[in-house]
């Protein structure tokens, strides 16, 4: 066997597994589609402007309705020091 | 069909070069995919979340509307009606009171949401997982992770704090749906007189007012006529609210910052391998083949060859295993940081839509730069004298 089709095996087995990842994405995101109706409804009637990825902070928490400023303003001294603070870029402001 | 067979045969040559030098190619194949898995899983986690708000929050109020004072937020006063009266098209105006609920007991932080009964349709029974609606004063419905959180059990029953360190009775009358978790996780539902008192607000205070338009195009100017009759206040529109999200987990965040970084410096590292030129073995390797009768063209295809299948493979399995990582353990690796400090640990699910345009930009920040780098020490070592190195 050439060398070459080693490496046409690799890289076809990687895209095998791209494929099967897909299908099964695929389907998993039929199953979503029916979900967000009711994650539409939740957000419209509760006004729940926010997704739920962390709770550790107000600011993390709820990143739309919040100020720019807020990290800075719980104590004099005080600093952004959450982790999930490291995630979030503050946008252009309101 | 000559050319293929031809590129098949230097491909050949390649492979075998690889193979001869297996334990540095892998180890580079190893470091290069953990770079590509790093960015990919960073782009495809951002691209979840936003694809989910941008899914979601279409439905949020189209105006909402905080009183601010010395630059903070504080309680609204809820004699707006006449105010409001001078605005036309506002089609319908929400009170709400809510806030955050410090669990002493455990350091959770819970979302608390007062609304009306009215005020709230009844098709919103269809995001719990068991139960009704609060109606009456007393009743709340409760994110399943917070009814664990505090350890209820089968119990329907408990109490909060207010400030003042009195307790207020609840029953938990229903449960919010875990399909739900990405907008409901810490949320607990409850009538607004319940929520004021919770929150020892005075009457008539509300926390913020959910105003929507009839008229879409208009939102923008409501919502600056609100601001004109309600000094000190900041009124915040659906675009906003939905543009958070398109620029939360921007490359200039510091999390992503410190991976873009790191990985750029990881390809430079792996670039300035490539650029450093070959050992004297390997000119000599060259100049051999150009003895026996190799082109400056063939050689450097063969360094194009060698070069493309490490880019190739590291590409396809670092991607591969950051849609692995993302799709299937929902991020694993990156939530720890998502997280943080928090005692109430959602666990969102995450959809990342294959975009594109994130499967070119991985791909070309990955494959670029790398085969760039060999361009340079290909040409010099097919422009070898032979009798100068043999």
């Amino acid at each position: 066997m050439r060398k070459s089709a080693f490496i046409g095996f690799l890289l076809a087995g990687l895209l095998f597994f791209d494929l099967l990842l897909g299908l099964y994405l695929v389907e998993r995101h039929e199953n979503y589609k029916d979900e967000q109706d009711v994650l539409r409804l939740v957000a419209g009637e509760l006004g729940a402007t926010d997704l739920v990825i962390t709770t550790e902070a107000r600011y993390a928490r709820h990143p739309a309705v919040s100020d720019r400023v807020v990290p800075f303003m719980d104590h004099p001294a005080d600093i952004e020091h959450f982790p999930s603070g490291s995630f979030y870029y503050p946008g252009d402001g309101k | 069909m000559k050319a293929i067979s031809r590129n098949l045969n230097i491909l050949d040559y390649a492979a075998s070069l690889l193979i001869r030098k297996k334990y540095k190619n892998i180890t580079v194949l190893m470091v290069f995919s953990a770079v590509i898995f790093l960015l990919s899983s960073l782009q495809l986690t951002a691209t979840a979340l936003r694809s989910v708000a941008d899914d979601i929050l279409t439905t949020v109020p189209d105006i909402t509307v905080q009183q601010m004072s010395a630059g903070r937020q504080v309680a609204l006063q809820a004699d707006y009606q006449q105010a409001f009266q001078t605005i036309f098209g506002i089609r319908e105006v929400r009170e709400r009171v809510w806030g955050y609920y410090f669990d002493e007991k455990n350091g959770a932080n819970y979302t608390i949401i007062g609304l009306a009964p009215e005020s709230v349709s009844a098709d919103v029974k269809e995001a719990l997982a068991w139960g009704k609606l609060p109606k009456n004063s007393g009743e709340v419905v409760v994110a399943i992770p917070v009814a664990e959180n505090m350890q209820l059990g089968q119990r329907r029953n408990f109490s909060l704090f207010r400030p003042d360190l009195s307790l207020q009775s609840f029953t938990m009358v229903g449960a919010f749906s875990q399909d739900t978790g990405i907008l409901t996780d810490d949320m607990m539902l409850m009538s607004q007189k319940d929520a004021a008192e919770l929150f020892a607000m005075a009457p008539g205070q509300l926390t913020d007012l959910l105003v929507d338009v009839a008229n879409p195009g208009e939102i923008d100017t409501i919502a600056g006529k609100i601001a004109d009759v309600l000094p000190g206040t900041r009124v915040l529109t659906k675009k906003q609210i939905q543009k958070t999200y398109d620029v939360v987990f921007s490359w200039r965040s510091g999390f992503a910052s410190i991976c873009l970084l790191t990985s750029l410096f990881a390809f430079i590292i792996l670039a300035w391998d490539k650029a450093s030129g070959f050992s004297p073995d390997e000119q000599k390797e060259m100049a051999i083949l150009k003895v026996v009768g190799w082109q400056t063209r063939d050689i450097m295809l063969l360094r194009f060859w060698e070069s493309g299948v490490v880019a190739l493979v590291a590409f396809l399995g670092g991607y591969s295993l950051a849609w692995l990582h993302v799709a299937f353990f929902d991020a694993a690796l990156l939530k720890p940081v998502m997280l943080g400090w928090s005692v109430l640990r959602p666990t969102p699910s995450l959809f990342p839509p294959f975009q594109l345009t994130d499967f070119v930009l991985i791909g070309a920040f990955a494959i670029i730069p790398y085969m760039a780098a060999t361009i340079v020490p290909a040409w010099k070592s097919g422009m070898v004298r032979p009798d100068s190195v043999i």
